[in-house]
């Protein structure tokens, strides 16, 4: 059985083309599209498709919304960010929110189709443009100990220094020095980046972040 | 009820000095009136009780030497040593020639006038203008006469003197209330009139009133002076307010030109090539290398579009503003890094800002893509620490660089007309949303922005 694939995205030509793409592949299904949020929702519940596409920018309500509202209503679902902007920001929200992969809408067919097939099958896909940005080469990062890692999830959820150093009962020089350690392991210039590869190296995983 | 200053101090000046005048002049006439009264009387009692005597010594004289003149002794027992009080007696014959008098009396012989009335005090002048009151009086049956007189001068003298000169001082005070009335006219009332008519037909922003007033008081010239001052400041500001309205129009078309010629030189440029790339598909239609190759420089075609109209977009509004404060501030921060190849630090305390209105979260971001690119461009910085807080019911953004810094200018607005839009931009913003922007740079120390919004 194929994996069944919905798809939100506010411009109908858009939507057509991914259809038209999507369609020759023989593993993926369609069983729904949207034109917003709203209604993608109520498509959502009433298909429960495996894989759901969802355009950041939507009216009703928008993709990152989206995402939550299905990581919290506990469907199956996996979501798959789809968008045409590169913002590294917009990763870290829909991540956040619960998505599994962005894609950006100038991937080609057949990276999207393989985005569908990673996030289907319990993986993370970052756009290899987003990615390109994190850094291209494949390296095998060296181990972060316990505190760098913990440091790091909690950066990554968007806690400050001084957060992050009240948490953890140390101090905010301590947790500048671990970040410092662990961009330096990774090969990340910023917070960013950092969770992004971690992501990516397996480091770190999503579950931890959603924590 | 408006009063009106100049009547209210005339009325004041005026009134107590002609009152003052008025009760002197009567007071003078009566003076007057008083010596005159009293110098007749006394002339008269005088001349009479003088002629009294006469007639009793002569009666004796002439029973003990039968019709002889008087006597030496009978007239030095008379008028030995003159007489006790001020004032001079003769007795005169009926032919008006003195008999015998006291010392002295040769005035009497000035101020005789033969219409003289006998038995009645009258005033009479010497030669000099003396004033004199004389009296002439008969003595009994012995065809004598007593003509007595007095000087106003030696009687009354220092009583006179100050009926003299209360007059005058009278005068001298009525003259000073003039003087000081026409003053009040010409130093204080007038210039205060002319300045009140100068400040109410002034267009502000745009006439300036005289810059001195060289008659008035110092004080009235120094609210003319600080009058002048306050519309030459109003023609300064308006002036600015002109070239700023300028600025700004010249500004946002030299955005739109900016933009058009982006779009121009970028997407267009592409589109075009799609088409040209598509109708060149369409025509090798049996060629399917040439084909695939032209789909492929089409699509070559579109993805270059499509990475420039973002590259726009992002210039013009970012979209990952919807993403929050500090979202924008980190997404901000991390392409700025990497293409200024600078390191910008971004500290903010989670869920701050997350309830800011998006006009505020859109100014300090604007803020922040200013001081970040200041930093870089003008101070030289290698290093920027970003900062985003809570400080009381306040939101602070707080951006911080080692770089080569300034001397701030006291007006921000200013630097806008010389040029250098900025920082006038910065607090432009902050001010629309209700917040303040502080600046403060030390030359080769560094530079610190802070922007400060209402958070609640």
């Amino acid at each position: 059985m194929g994996i069944r694939v919905f798809i939100a995205d506010d411009h109908p030509m858009t939507r057509a083309g991914l259809v038209a793409t999507l369609e020759r592949e023989e593993d993926l299904e369609i069983v729904g599209e949207a034109s917003d949020g709203v209604e993608a929702w109520r498509v959502i519940r009433e298909k429960t498709p495996d894989v759901a596409l969802v355009d950041i920018r939507m009216p009703g309500e928008d993709g990152v919304s989206l995402v939550r509202r299905i990581k919290e209503s506990g469907l199956p679902v996996v979501s798959l960010m789809l968008t045409s902007y590169d913002a590294q920001q917009y990763v870290m929200a829909s991540l956040r929110a619960g998505a599994k992969g962005y894609i950006l809408k100038t991937a080609s067919p057949d990276e999207l189709a393989r985005a569908i097939r990673t996030v289907a099958k319990g993986g993370i896909y970052l756009d290899a443009e987003v990615s390109r940005v994190v850094g291209g080469q494949e390296i095998v990062p060296e181990a972060l100990s316990n505190r760098e890692r913990e440091v790091l999830i909690l950066t990554s959820k968007g806690l400050s220094s001084k957060e992050t150093a009240g948490r953890l009962f140390i101090s905010e020089r301590t947790v500048q020095t671990h970040l410092a350690s662990v961009y330096d392991k990774l090969g990340a210039r910023n917070k960013t980046e950092a969770m992004l590869l971690a992501l990516k190296y397996g480091v770190m995983t999503l579950e931890e972040l959603l924590e | 009820m408006r009063r009106r200053l100049l009547a209210v101090l005339t009325l004041a000046i005026l009134l107590p000095s002609v009152s003052v005048l008025l009760a002197a002049g009567v007071g003078i006439f009566q003076h007057q009136r008083a010596i005159q009264t009293v110098a007749r009387t006394y002339v008269q009692d005088l001349a009479e009780s003088t002629a009294s005597r006469v007639e009793l010594g002569w009666g004796l004289t002439e029973s003990l030497f039968s019709s002889k003149p008087p006597s030496r002794f009978w007239g030095n027992r008379l008028f030995s040593g003159g007489v006790g009080i001020p004032g001079w007696i003769a007795v005169l014959d009926s032919q008006g020639k003195v008999v015998i008098s006291t010392p002295g009396a040769q005035i009497l012989a000035e101020l005789w006038r033969p219409q003289m009335p006998i038995g009645q005090a009258v005033e009479a002048k010497n030669a000099a203008g003396e004033a004199f009151t004389v009296a002439v009086y008969p003595a009994g049956s012995t065809g004598l006469f007593v003509m007595a007189a007095v000087s106003w001068k030696e009687l009354l003298g220092p009583m006179l003197h100050f009926g003299l000169l209360l007059p005058i001082l009278v005068a001298l005070v009525g003259l000073a209330g003039l003087v000081g009335v026409y003053a009040l006219w010409r130093w204080v009332i007038s210039p205060l009139k002319t300045l009140e008519a100068e400040v109410s037909s002034l267009e502000w922003g745009k006439d300036l009133p005289e810059p001195r007033d060289d008659v008035a008081v110092a004080e009235i010239g120094r609210l003319r002076e600080e009058f002048f001052h306050l519309a030459q400041t109003a023609i300064d500001r308006a002036t600015l307010w002109k070239r700023y309205a300028l600025d700004l129009v010249r500004v946002q078309e030299d955005e739109r030109a900016s933009l058009a010629r982006e779009l121009h030189d970028g997407p267009l440029q592409d589109v075009t090539a799609m088409i040209q790339r598509a109708r060149l598909a369409a025509r090798d239609d049996g060629e399917s290398t040439g084909k695939s190759t032209h789909l492929g420089l089409l699509e070559e075609s579109a993805q270059s579009a499509v990475r420039e109209i973002r590259a726009l977009c992002d210039e013009l509004s970012p979209p990952w503003l919807e993403l929050g404060l500090v979202g924008s501030l980190t997404e901000l921060a991390e392409r700025l890094s990497r293409h200024l190849d600078v390191k910008i630090l971004v500290e903010a305390d989670s869920g701050v800002g997350d309830a800011l209105p998006k006009e505020s979260i859109l100014a300090l971001f604007r803020v922040a893509q200013e001081a970040l690119h200041n930093s870089v461009r003008h101070g030289g910085a290698g290093e920027i620490s970003v900062r985003l807080f809570r400080d009381g019911a306040s939101l602070v953004l707080e951006l911080e660089d080692f770089g080569v810094g300034f001397d701030v200018p006291e007006d921000l607005a200013r630097l806008r007309v010389l040029g250098h839009r900025g920082l006038a931009n910065m607090e432009e913003r902050m001010a629309l949303v209700g917040g303040i922007l502080k600046v403060e740079s030390t030359p080769g120390v560094g530079t610190r922005i802070r922007a400060r919004v209402p958070a609640e």
